[in-house]
């Protein structure tokens, strides 16, 4: 079952009526079948998690409050893009034996990938019954579920340009108006930024990309480079990742965000775990510690989505009352590669 | 001991014969070095190319290559390599040459000072020195544009890191350090026999120069020359950084795109062109070098004095400054800034300052300290173990103790050829299947780093056993010692400064290695290089600068510890 936009507006809309509830969430896994579970993983002391969805602190963060939450159980955190991530688990998947526990990938075409190949473990998180209805199940199989929800959207430097001149819906940013002041990342490294493209593409047809390379953009690597160059003023505006973007406006620095109106994009990330994984207990303990409301909670604080629907975001509007944009998995897996091919040959990196 | 130069002697003597006491086990010894080189380099290679000749069915095939070349887009990349390698090497030169004449042969001011800008130049990693340019010459939000903003009212700047000349500068100054040393090296050893004949002839201290002592040292220039080329291309973070987003795509960027589709036998294929390339490179060295002979170091004594320039050597001062100042000052200067800043962007300002990254680093990230400590280790071991095999390799060729002497030393120098982004996919697919299944750990990043390092290793050994001339250990032979004896009593001691040097030499790039350990890279042996290329991806400059001002204090601390054991400066001239 897919997410449609009307389940993720009602997932959302429930967040905001649910701001009178308390926000403690029961958790679905029961304390028994945790207690057993955090025994196991404690013999097997620690686990390998490459993480894409997160920033490096956060991830660290994450790492932290887990072995504060469950003593003995150590987290290897290696945070890196998408790519790299699946390029790494794929490589040892190769040669024989996983050395990561779970991978939590911003690139759901990677879970999907992986499942059709066989190589991954087939759990599904008690704690998973607790997310927002609508995130729930996304793969019917229970290879692999939803630990993260990321937002893109227009992000800019409210010192440079006031908010009344800011872009205010994706076609925007290929205004030539804005040339030598975009910056985007590169769909091949980063992959919010391939499905950014993915959108753009499905909207607006390749054109989109033919008028922006006109206007000259910085192209990095991941979707935060696009952030750095705002901060640093190299350029005014950017489509960025909003999370990260909501942490910095709250700092004092000066990024602002617009939520499109031709759509705000949500990516759907999934975590799994590999088949074979060395230390596979300590990787379901984390994969329904991820799924928990206190994940939710952790990446609230940090500006990020919520997968629960009793945990409100800090900052934004509720996704219930924007324009959304979701990829459907299925169409993904075969035009994330073309669109990355496409990007190659138009911008000849 | 002093130096004389011999032109026109052939450098390579007939072998030494058998030691009429029966077995030669040096002959065992030979054996078993050569072995181990064949089997650390051949076997990545060899699997390499079987990658790129096999299909997906097991059939040999080239439909591989045919693939890897079949956009103009990936000629393009090729060709942009050469260009780019090309014009790092002669920048590098026209920066070193120049700088190791004034050093060594002139009477410059502040000569050691300048001797240490360049070492220092060397220790900062080249992706560390691109990211303090990024700070420095952003177009935009570069500090260098800002200052030219603010001083013409200009509302743009005028300096572009990102593009073909930015990448070419920020190689081209943080590579330059091999020329100069091969350079020093090939000056200290020069005698002024040769220019006081040119002088007494009539000639000033420039013809001098350029007509004597030049051609002398050409064979260290080139050998530097092409080691620059070679490290040049194989760069894979800093046009990560710089080349993609100055649209400039080159082979290792375009190398990731064959990787991020798992396409190993795409990108073998890809990459064995730029193979036959560097090897056409090294046929013309040594044609070149053929017919003359660079013995340098004799039994005989010699002398050597310096040029005096006199106001000149103020203006050699300024330029050697002005290098010193774009190679170390400067971008260290912004790093250091960005380090002890909340927001590099923000600037000097005194409510910028926080300690917060180097908390960050140093007491929560769980990854940095460890990484750095493997970083160390790791680049030592590989460093002792590239030293060795290579003075043994070069020492048998260069005294022709068996047949096929020249193949060891293609061996020795074929890593160089090969981006270490391949070559560590040929490790991966020769050692990390099991039974070995050395994917991951210590062992295949050490042994890949061994391997990748052992070129700087032979070139160094092979002009350091160049150049001590047969003559001493035949002294040794006719006075009744073997030929470990004469290793040990007259060619190690004339070597052991140049030993020091090359361990410094090959530890330093070991030490920040990224392009062969990114992709061998796991969990247990993630080292330093990699971390800080992991936070290149996400734009956080802050706590880069400080994982790089950690790297750079230990490896410092590490080639301080190196001078004390040596007794001396080993870049300054032996009185």
């Amino acid at each position: 079952m897919y997410i449609t936009r009307r389940q993720m507006g009602l997932g959302a809309g429930s967040i905001a009526a649910a701001s009178l509830i308390p926000t403690t969430v029961q958790a679905a896994l029961s304390a028994d079948a945790e207690k057993a579970l955090y025994e196991a993983a404690k013999k097997d002391g620690e686990l390998t998690w490459y993480d894409a969805h997160h920033a490096a602190e956060l991830a660290e963060t994450y790492g932290k409050k887990f072995s504060e939450k469950y003593p003995g159980v150590k987290v290897n955190v290696v945070r890196t893009t998408a790519n790299v991530a699946y390029q790494r688990l794929t490589q040892e998947l190769k040669a024989g034996g996983p050395q990561c526990d779970v991978l939590s990938s911003t690139d759901i075409t990677h879970a999907i990938t992986l499942k059709g190949q066989g190589q991954l473990e087939k759990f599904t998180p008690a704690n998973g019954a607790t997310l927002t209805k609508a995130l729930q199940n996304i793969d019917p199989d229970g290879f692999f579920h939803v630990t993260s929800i990321g937002t893109i959207g227009i992000t800019f430097n409210s010192a440079k340009v006031k908010p009344a001149d800011a872009p205010r819906k994706w076609t925007d940013l290929i205004d030539p108006k804005w040339k030598n002041q975009v910056s985007v990342g590169h769909p091949a490294f980063s992959g919010y930024v391939s499905i950014w493209v993915w959108e753009m593409n499905r909207l607006y047809k390749w054109d989109y990309f033919e008028k922006l390379k006109a206007n000259n953009p910085q192209i990095g690597r991941s979707i935060q480079d696009t952030l750095t160059m705002l901060r640093s003023g190299e350029r005014s505006v950017a489509a960025g990742s909003l999370a990260t973007a909501y942490e910095s406006k709250a700092k004092g620095e000066p990024i602002d965000v617009v939520n499109p109106e031709d759509g705000t994009i949500v990516i759907v990330a999934p975590s799994c775990i590999p088949k074979g994984a060395k230390r596979p207990n300590a990787a379901k303990l984390f994969m329904e510690y991820m799924s928990s409301a206190e994940a939710s909670r952790i990446a609230v604080e940090s500006f990020g989505e919520s997968i629960h629907d009793a945990v409100k975001p800090k900052a934004g509007k509720p996704l219930a009352e924007l324009k959304t944009l979701i990829a459907p998995p299925d169409k993904l897996l075969k035009g994330l590669a073309e669109v990355k091919e496409n990007w190659r040959d138009t911008f000849g990196v | 001991m002093t130096a004389t130069t011999t032109v026109g002697e052939p450098v390579a003597s007939a072998p030494v014969g058998r030691s009429p006491r029966g077995f030669d086990w040096s002959m065992l010894v030979w054996a078993l070095f050569a072995t181990i080189l064949i089997v650390i380099v051949v076997n990545p290679i060899f699997r390499l190319i079987w990658e790129s000749v096999v299909s997906e069915g097991g059939g040999l095939t080239l439909d591989n290559y045919v693939r890897a070349y079949g956009r103009p887009r990936y000629w393009q990349a090729l060709v942009n390599t050469v260009v780019m390698g090309a014009g790092t090497a002669l920048l590098s030169a026209l920066l070193a040459v120049p700088l190791a004449w004034a050093c060594v042969r002139t009477d410059m001011p502040g000569r050691g000072f300048i001797k240490l800008c360049v070492l220092a130049a060397f220790i900062i990693p080249p992706y560390l020195a691109a990211v303090g340019w990024v700070l420095l010459a952003g177009p935009n939000s570069g500090w260098l544009n800002r200052a030219w903003m603010w001083a013409t009212g200009s509302s743009q700047g005028i300096f572009n890191i990102y593009s073909l000349s930015g990448l070419i500068v920020i190689m081209g100054l943080h590579l330059f350090f091999f020329i100069f040393v091969f350079t020093s090296s090939a000056l200290e050893l020069v005698s002024s026999e040769m220019e006081d004949a040119a002088n007494v002839l009539g000639a000033g201290p420039v013809t001098t120069a350029f007509r004597i002592t030049l051609p002398l040292i050409m064979p260290a220039i080139l050998g530097g020359l092409i080691i620059i080329f070679l490290q040049s291309i194989a760069l894979f973070a800093v046009p990560a950084i710089i080349a993609i987003p100055a649209r400039y795509p080159v082979v290792t960027t375009q190398l990731t795109e064959f990787f991020s589709n798992n396409r190993v036998d795409l990108a073998a294929a890809y990459s064995l062109p730029l193979l036959l390339i560097t090897m056409a490179m090294l046929g013309i060295q040594r044609w070149l070098l053929a017919r003359k002979g660079f013995s340098v170091v004799g039994g005989k004594g010699g002398e050597r004095r310096i040029v005096r320039l006199g106001p000149w050597r103020w203006v050699m001062f300024g330029y050697a400054l002005l290098v010193a100042a774009l190679s170390v000052f400067m971008p260290l200067v912004v790093l250091v800034q960005a380090a002890f800043s909340k927001a590099w962007g923000r600037g000097f300002a005194l409510d910028n300052l926080t300690l917060r990254h180097i908390n960050f680093i140093l007491f929560e990230h769980q990854g940095a300290v460890p990484a750095l400590v493997r970083s160390i280790v790791y680049a030592s071991i590989a460093a002792f173990a590239a030293l060795t095999l290579a003075l043994v390799i070069a020492y048998m060729v260069k005294r022709n103790l068996v047949r096929g002497g020249q193949a060891l030393a293609f061996l020795c120098m074929a890593p160089f050829v090969i981006p270490g982004i391949i070559l560590a996919i040929g490790f991966y697919a020769a050692y990390a299947p099991p039974p070995l299944a050395l994917a991951g750990t210590a062992m295949i990043i050490v042994v890949a780093f061994t391997t990748r390092l052992l070129p700087i290793a032979y070139q160094n050994s092979s002009a350091g056993i160049t150049s001590i001339h047969i003559e001493m250990e035949e002294a040794v032979r006719i006075l009744g010692g073997g030929r470990f004896t004469a290793i040990r009593r007259v060619v190690a001691p004339l070597l052991k400064r140049s030993l020091v040097g090359a361990w410094i030499l090959i530890f330093v790039p070991a030490c920040q290695e990224l392009s062969t350990a990114i992709f061998l890279s796991g969990p247990n042996n993630r080292v330093l290089s990699v971390l800080i290329f992991d936070f290149s991806e996400e734009g956080r400059f802050e706590q880069l600068a400080v994982l790089g001002g950690l790297l750079l204090i230990i490896t410092v601390i590490i080639v301080a510890i190196g001078f004390r054991i040596v007794g001396r400066d080993f870049m300054l001239r032996r009185q």
